[in-house]
């Protein structure tokens, strides 16, 4: 039914008009408008001659449907719009556009326009609110509209803190200053913080608004947008701008305009409509360089692993009393303000028969305008295999402390767990006792520790070897070794040299003692010949074969005359008459006859070795 | 007389340097020991250079200099002392140990050129003893040798003949090799054709002059093989085999 009605309308009277400014300057944008009050197709503009197209065309449609005393008007708007700029001064014509519809073709009627030379401030003032602005609706203006200034209206980004040191939070606030009301806040450009974590502080949405007086002037103002950053090195860091577009709504004065609408008159009437143009105006903060200090490194602590702030520090476990295969949680706790999401939980170290889990974190941590407060949290599940006491050793936590300026290090309390025997498990119920054997723990390796001997110290480069010491003790041994062989060669050849004239003399000695033997002989002293008898054959054989007195012995001599070659019964002979007289001499029998026997025995003895060794 | 020569020679050995003024190095020593003990690392590198610039050294206090480095994490340092060290006492396991363990922290890890299983147990013999260790076995080996001449000679014995001509042959060759092994060692104590490289970074060039192109790059704590020398630049070698110029005052040779 609806399209029934549709159909006819509108048909009769299908026009379509063109509106803009009848009078611009140069290099100003305005926008033409050409509304067509039905539906069509193929629209053509018409060259902008004088003009240049900046933006366009953008197509916009609306329809109402009014319905007064029971009969419906149904009215379509078709707005095509251009957005262009004057290039010179002078009069010039838009030329008709045409739009068919229902296959009838609309023209519009040609629109002159006079473009002045210079002040666009002046056109513009002088031209009033645009004829496009319409009423009820809120259309914008272009953004370089001159009507909001900078003193108006304008972002400011205000740091909490201009230095500070790596890791502790700076908040960073944008505020909105205004003497205009301001609607429709949107970003049109996010901030980049490089070199900088970042944290959006969430106050549910709200914008906190409040008044403020600037130079005099009083301002509303409104924190559009905060944010905890934490520099992350030192150095000049700088926060890039933040752009805001919105809308502000500015007083015109502006002409009223004849009508015979009678609500017209009344919303034109000056003291209900002040004339409030919304106007778009994008707002870019100001940059900031924040001077981010390094850590100092004097003081450092070993345990110190980022944390800047102000902290509180806590580690507890749940029972200090358990058995073996029971599990116990050790609790560390860091609570306080500063860069709490980013630092790392201080480890505590656990006795090596412990199993240790992998810690669960938690973390609570709220950002707000004074930094970051909040607590976190590790908990260690541990559970004890062997039965005993053990300690759990203190946990060191330590931070930096910028408002101070110096570091801090906490201490937990040591603390100690006694640990039962527990049941089930690995207990073996009765026969062999075995424990579950485990090789050796290493718990840590280490460079082997120094060497206490400083007996060994000597001047550089001095060695025995190749050292006159050396070579003198070498000589020495040569020396010792070329004496050893001399003396050792002199003995020798003294001893022969003995041997020989014992060997030379034996004759004679033995011919003297024979010759005192004869003597007792013909005495009849039986005692003293036997012994003189006895001292010639040993006296000479030693002497004769070089034997010493010490070694002389019957078989001794019969070793040495067989080693000198002579035969085996000479040898007999010369030992029969050493037996003959040594047992005559100490057992005296009938005299006479056996000294003269003796005697001639003996004689022939000496006589035979003396020839044998003339033999050989 | 032969005693009196001998504790004369024993004398000169021993006490090459007045013992009143080691007294004074030794109580520096045992200062920078106490030092390291107690954790003050950087004071006993003091009192152990103290004792260096005093013209001595000893394995122990090169390898104490090189701990108190290590502890410090100066690990350049620590290798070049437990090089020192090494050099003086070849077989010591401690030392060894730390070289290693020092060895670990530097970047460079450079692949050695393979070694022979004669090369090696040839090696292991050479730092059993230290140079004087093998200048006390070749004198010991020496006087070993003249005793089995002697007997040789001069015994009247069959037996003991044979037995000192062929202990003589054994000790005659025990004799060249400890002589050999004093030499090689007492070079390699005297020369100071390694060094260890200083600079964090450092790039090793073709030719001696700085414009020269960059064959490689060496880190701070690598070993490297001096081969030639001028005024500013050494010819070094690294152990894989690679050949190139740098400059000295990267380097400190031991």
């Amino acid at each position: 039914m609806a399209l029934l009605v549709l159909g006819g309308a509108y048909a009769q009277d299908a026009t379509l008009k063109v509106s803009a400014k009848r009078q611009v300057s140069v290099g100003e944008q305005f926008r033409v408008a050409f509304e067509a009050n039905a539906d069509g197709k193929k629209f053509s503009a018409p060259s902008f001659e004088g003009f240049s197209v900046v933006g366009g065309p953008f197509n916009s449609t609306s329809s109402s449907v009014q319905i007064v005393n029971g009969s419906m008007t149904r009215s379509v708007s078709n707005t095509y719009t251009y957005v262009l700029r004057a290039e010179k001064e002078g009069n010039f014509t838009i030329g008709p556009a045409s739009y068919v519809v229902d296959g009838n073709k609309v023209e519009s009627e040609p629109f002159s326009i006079t473009v002045v030379p210079g002040d666009p401030n002046a056109g513009a003032s002088a031209q009033g609110p645009s004829q496009g602005s319409q009423q009820g609706s809120s259309s914008t203006h272009n953004t370089d509209d001159p009507q909001v200034s900078g003193k108006d209206l304008f972002l400011k980004l205000i740091p909490s803190k201009r230095s500070a040191y790596v890791g502790e939070p700076v908040v960073l606030t944008y505020k909105l200053y205004t003497r205009l009301p301001v609607s429709q806040l949107s970003v049109s450009k996010m901030p980049s913080y490089a070199g900088f974590w970042m944290k959006e502080i969430n106050d549910n949405g709200n914008i906190r608004q409040s008044s403020e007086v600037v130079n005099g002037i009083e301002y509303s103002t409104a924190e559009v947008k905060k944010v905890v950053v934490i520099p992350q090195k030192s150095g000049k860091l700088t926060v890039e701008p933040m752009g805001i577009d919105c809308i502000a709504q500015i007083q015109t004065q502006r002409q009223p305009r004849h009508s015979n609408d009678p609500f017209d008159i009344f919303f034109n009437d000056p003291f209900f409509n002040r004339g409030y143009t919304n106007v778009q105006k994008t707002l870019t903060s100001s940059t900031v360089s924040l001077d981010v200090k390094a850590l100092p490194v004097d003081g450092k602590p070993d345990s110190f692993s980022g944390a800047v702030g102000n902290y509180n520090f806590s580690a507890a476990i749940d029972r200090t009393e358990l058995s073996t295969n029971e599990a116990a949680t050790f609790t560390v706790t860091v609570s306080g303000s500063g860069n709490l999401e980013l630092l790392n939980m201080p480890a505590p170290v656990f006795p090596p028969d412990f199993e240790v889990y992998d810690p669960k974190l938690s973390s609570s941590v709220d950002a707000n305008s004074n930094g970051m407060n909040g607590t976190k949290k590790a908990e260690y599940l541990v559970i004890p295999r062997r039965a005993g006491n053990f300690s759990i050793p203190a946990v060191e936590f330590s931070f930096f402390n910028p408002a101070k300026g110096q570091y801090v290090t906490l201490h937990s309390a040591p603390m100690e767990l006694s640990v039962a025997k527990g049941t089930g498990g690995d207990s073996n119920e009765g026969g062999v006792y075995a424990t579950t054997q485990e090789g050796i723990k290493y718990l840590g390796s280490d460079i082997r520790h120094i060497m206490t001997d400083s007996s060994s110290l000597r001047p550089v480069n001095t060695h025995f070897f190749a050292s006159m010491a050396y070579f003198v003790v070498m000589a020495a041994l040569l020396l010792l070794f070329i004496l050893a062989l001399i003396i050792v060669r002199k003995r020798r050849l003294y001893k022969q040299d003995v041997v020989l004239v014992r060997n030379r003399q034996a004759t004679k000695v033995a011919k003297g003692r024979l010759k005192n033997a004869h003597g007792f002989l013909k005495a009849g002293d039986q005692n003293h010949f036997y012994e003189e008898m006895s001292q010639a054959l040993w006296g000479y054989i030693s002497d004769k074969l070089g034997i010493e007195r010490s070694v002389l012995s019957m078989d001794s001599v019969k070793q040495a005359m067989m080693a000198k070659g002579m035969d085996e019964a000479l040898s007999d002979q010369f030992v029969d008459t050493l037996n003959t007289c040594e047992f005559a001499r100490f057992a005296p029998g009938d005299a006479a006859s056996k000294m003269e026997d003796l005697y001639n025995k003996g004689l022939n003895a000496i006589m035979s070795v003396e020839n044998a060794e003339v033999r050989i | 007389m032969k005693a009196v020569i001998l504790l004369l020679m024993l004398g000169m050995v021993n006490g090459c340097f007045a013992q009143s003024e080691t007294a004074s190095y030794h109580e520096w020593m045992n200062e920078g020991n106490t030092a390291y003990n107690d954790g003050d690392f950087e004071l006993a590198v003091a009192k152990y250079n103290q004792v260096m610039e005093a013209g001595l050294e000893s394995a122990p206090l090169y390898f104490n200099t090189g701990n108190a480095y290590y502890k410090m994490k100066d690990f350049p340092h620590a290798i070049l002392f437990y090089e020192k060290a090494l050099k003086l006492d070849p077989g010591n396991e401690d030392i060894r140990t730390n070289l290693e363990i020092a060895n670990k922290a530097v970047v460079d890890k450079i692949e050695q050129l393979p070694q022979s299983f004669i090369a090696r147990w040839w090696d292991s013999l050479k730092t059993l003893f230290p140079v004087d260790g093998w200048a006390w076995v070749s004198v010991i080996a020496f006087a070993l040798v003249l005793l089995s001449l002697f007997a040789f000679l001069m015994s009247r014995r069959m037996g003991l003949r044979k037995t000192g001509f062929f202990a003589g042959i054994l000790f005659i060759v025990v004799l060249a090799l400890s002589l050999f092994f004093a030499i090689q060692n007492y070079q390699d104590a005297r020369h100071k054709d390694e060094a260890i490289v200083m600079t964090s970074t450092v790039m090793v060039k073709s030719s001696p002059s700085v414009s020269s192109v960059d064959l490689f790059v060496l880190h701070e704590g690598a070993k490297v093989r001096i081969l030639d020398a001028n005024e500013e630049w050494n010819k070094i070698k690294i152990a894989n085999g690679s050949v190139g110029w740098i400059q000295i005052k990267d380097i400190a040779a031991f």
